[in-house]
Order: structure tokens, then sequence, then C-alpha cells
């Protein structure tokens, strides 16, 4: 196996304040790995600079063999390969469910129109919206949004997803069908994710690998069943105890 | 007192007249305007987050630049009097130009004087409610979008765009009705628009109570007609 994305020595600052220090990773293609951590640990800005979102203070990023910041002129190319999903879905308003699947495809991807808008009505029905499709963002519900919001991440066709806590926002009857199609796309598909989130189940599921972060340092990781069951540091021990009461 | 309708019915083909050449002035203005609003709204916060992620290498200082003339361009309109702008084209620009030049026969119409103007004008008045729609959008949707991978230019025309053009119908039609207002002012200038006509009816047969009566209606009914436009295209663009 080869790796898809490597973080070598890694910082992020903003301002005066370091939120990852010299964070060394290296993900292998198809890899699910799962980030967890109390709010505040840099989990967040960790899958934020992967695709760019936020720029790397010091270190060297790799993703799909464009170097960050020596290549910075094509963080366009790793978005293509590196696609993301919001905690607050982030769906395009103005556009119907279709308008924003088929918007990647034909702008990013510059298809024409009609090749678009069947590969977003493939994805919309593989997340079970398929009769959705002429509805605008408000006019569904937060579960629905994010399952559109994960087909259009999906539309690019990239090599790597990267979800940023996709079920925080949710009600907790929704979170399952949300969760239902990440755990599709991780067996079915292969897709190499990072997933950021508190589903610990999820992650004991389909997780390869788990991550514990705090304080912007990478603590513990390992088979997530295994680091679950076995926490090392006090930190794990402590975060898994509030997670588990919640 | 009396109120005649015949000094109304005999002034009616003049005051139209003026209309006419107020509802020209502001059209013109408001396409103008929107031109230079949405250049110079956008110039103002060129190479900001507002429009997708800072920018690197050259193009760092050249946003710099464009953010100066737009502000430059913005602070001096919105801080002189619209009265004082088209006096100063009208009488005392083209004495610059005799001064500056070898041009000595130069002279701008007062008509063309009070176009170039309220495009001046409104432009700069736009180009803050362009600026204000632009950086009240969503951060994350812009996140959205550049996560897909695609150009600042489409990030702007697809994302940006039709989002805050919605929001900007509002305080547009309110920019739109304040400038075909303001082309009354041009009655300074010597511009034969609607409230000029209505002066000049007036000083030749005193009529002040219909004259003004009519031309207050008249204004009142472009100005619906502006508004009411802009609601139909607030309905039409509405989201859910």
């Amino acid at each position: 196996m080869s790796s898809i994305i490597e973080l070598k020595n890694i910082c992020k600052s903003f301002g005066d304040t370091e939120v990852l220090h010299n964070i060394d990773l290296s993900i292998q293609e198809g890899e699910v790995i799962v980030v967890i951590g109390p709010s505040g640990s840099g989990k967040s800005t960790l899958i934020r600079c992967i695709n760019c979102l936020e720029m790397i203070s010091s270190g060297e990023l790799v993703v799909d063999g464009i170097r960050i910041p020596d290549e910075r002129g094509r963080t366009r190319q790793i978005r293509l390969e590196v696609g993301m999903v919001f905690q607050q879905f982030n769906l395009f308003p103005h556009m119907t469910a279709l308008g924003n699947v088929a918007f990647g495809p034909s702008k990013a991807r510059k298809m024409n129109k009609t090749k678009a808008v069947d590969i977003a009505r493939d994805l919309l029905a593989k997340v079970g919206l398929a009769e959705f499709e002429n509805k605008f963002p408000g006019q569904l519900s937060g579960g629905q949004q994010q399952r559109v919001a994960i087909a259009r991440a999906l539309a690019v066709n990239p090599k790597v997803l990267l979800f940023d806590e996709p079920t925080s926002a949710l009600d907790p009857e929704m979170i399952g069908e949300v969760l239902d199609v990440m755990k599709n796309i991780a067996k079915d598909s292969g897709m190499t994710m990072v997933v950021v989130t508190h589903e610990m189940g999820f992650a004991a599921q389909v997780g390869d690998r788990l991550i514990f972060m705090d304080e912007g340092r990478i603590v513990e990781e390992g088979k997530p069943s295994e680091v679950m069951k076995n926490p090392k540091s006090e930190r794990l021990k402590d975060f898994l105890g509030h997670v588990k009461h919640h | 007192m009396d109120f005649e309708f015949s000094v109304i019915t005999e002034s009616l083909p003049a005051l139209l007249t003026g209309a006419r050449l107020t509802w020209i002035i502001t059209i013109l203005g408001i396409v103008g305007g929107m031109f230079f609003g949405v250049l110079a709204g956008l110039g103002r916060i060129a190479g900001t987050e507002a429009l997708g992620e800072e920018p690197h290498g050259i193009f760092k200082p050249i946003s710099v630049v464009i953010r100066y003339i737009s502000s430059g361009y913005v602070e001096t309109i919105r801080g002189t009097p619209i009265i004082v702008q088209a006096m100063f084209l009208y009488f005392a620009f083209p004495m610059l130009v005799k001064a500056l030049t070898d041009i000595q026969r130069f002279r701008i119409e007062a008509l063309t004087a009070a176009v170039i103007t309220i495009i001046f004008n409104a432009g700069a008045y736009i180009a803050e409610i362009v600026r204000g729609s632009v950086i009240s959008v969503n951060k994350g949707l812009l996140e959205a979008g550049m996560s897909l991978g695609i150009s600042r230019f489409q990030l702007i025309v697809h994302i940006i765009g039709p989002i805050a053009f919605r929001r900007m119908i509002p305080p547009l039609g309110n920019q739109f009705i304040i400038s075909l207002k303001d082309t009354s002012l041009f009655i300074v200038i010597g511009v034969g628009e609607l409230t000029r006509q209505g002066q000049e009816i007036m000083a030749s047969n005193f009529r002040a109570l219909e004259i003004w009566l009519t031309v207050a209606i008249m204004y009142l009914i472009m100005t619906t007609v502006l508004a009411m436009s802009l609601r139909q295209l607030e309905k039409k663009m509405k989201i859910f």
C-alpha cells in the first residue's frame, strides 16, 4: 500500500496560538481514519489543513503527490482529489439537491451538463434521496441535507473524503441515516476517509485506525477496538469516559 | 383658493417631456451605476477572504492597489454632495481641461454631465451595497465551493454572486429610488428634467399648487414602477 496523504512535522498557528504541534501522519489509500478528541484539540484544523482550507504554518504536506507549501499554486488539484463534508452541510441554498450534486462535476471537472446530471442522479439514489432531487436545501431535513452534501462531495470523484463532525449538527434520530451512508461508502468504494467524529460506534465498526488528539498533538493511535479497550493515557481514558456517558 | 385642472392639462406635455428625460437619466444611471458599483464593491474586498481565500505571490500587492483605488472612489463620491459633483463636472472640469491641456474648446453637455454624475454617484453607493452583501455570504458556502476544486472566478460567479445578489435587491431598490429623485438636482446645470420643467411653467403662470402636485405625482409614479419591478425580481429569485 502506498500513502496518499503524508503530514510531516506539521504546525499550524492562528496568530500567536499554535493549534497543531509537530503532527506526523501517514494515510494509506483506502484507509478509514477516525479522529477523536475534546473540542479545541485541533482535529478540525488537522483535516482542514489536508485540503488546504487552512494553510499549514510549517512542515510539509503531501497529498496525492502534490507538495505543500512548495506547490501552493496547485491547491485546486488537491481539492479535486480531496472532498469534504462539513458539520453545517453548507449546501448551496440557491440550487436544488440535484443542482448541488451536479455542480462539482460540471464546473470543477468540466463535464457536459447531461453527464453531470446523470452522475448526480446516481449519487442521490445511492444516498437514498432520488425522489428529492428537485427540493432546495431549505426544504430538506438536516439528515437529508447532509446526505446530499455527501453526494455532492462524491460527485467530483475524489480519492479522499474528509468529514468534519458530519453528525454533530443533527437531531439524534437523523444521525443513523448519515452514518449508514458513510459506512456504505467505506465498505463499497474503498474510499480513503478521514472522519472527525464523536460517534464511537462508527469508529469501532468501520475505522481502520483511530487517532486521539489533545491540545494539538496526536496522543494515541491504533486499531479502534484496541485503542478504545485499552487506552494508555489518562487523557484518553478520561475522554472515553465522557463520550460513553452521553 | 382656486384649483384649475386646465393648468395641469396645459402643462402636461412639457412635464411629460421632463419626466421622460428624468426616466432616461435614471435608467442610464442605474445601469452604469451597477457596472461601477459591482466593480468597486468587489474591488474594495479584492484579495480578502470574502472572495475565497487570500491570494499569494504577485496577486497580493495587486489586490492591495485595487482596494485602495476602489475605496478612494467610493469615499470621494460619498463624501461630496451630488450637486457639487454635477457643478464640478459641468463648470469646473472643462476649465481644468483647458488649463492643463492644449484642448481649448472643451465643453460637456449638461445632459452628459448629468448622466456621468448620476452613474458615478450611484456607483459609489451601490459599491457599498455589493460589498455588504458579499461579505454577508456564509463563509461555509465558500469553503464548500472551494473544496470541490472550482476556481475563484467560478466561486464568485456561481456561488457568491447569486447568493449576494438576492440580498442586494432591497437596498438596491432604495438606491435606485434615491438616484431617480437625485436627478431633480440637475436643475442647477440646466437639464430639462421634470423638476426643471415644473419650475419653468411655474415661473410663467405662478400656479404652484397644480404644478408641484402634478410633478410630485409623476415622481411617485416613476418610483413606484422602480419599487414594484424590484419586488417582482425579489419574488422571482426567492430561495426556499
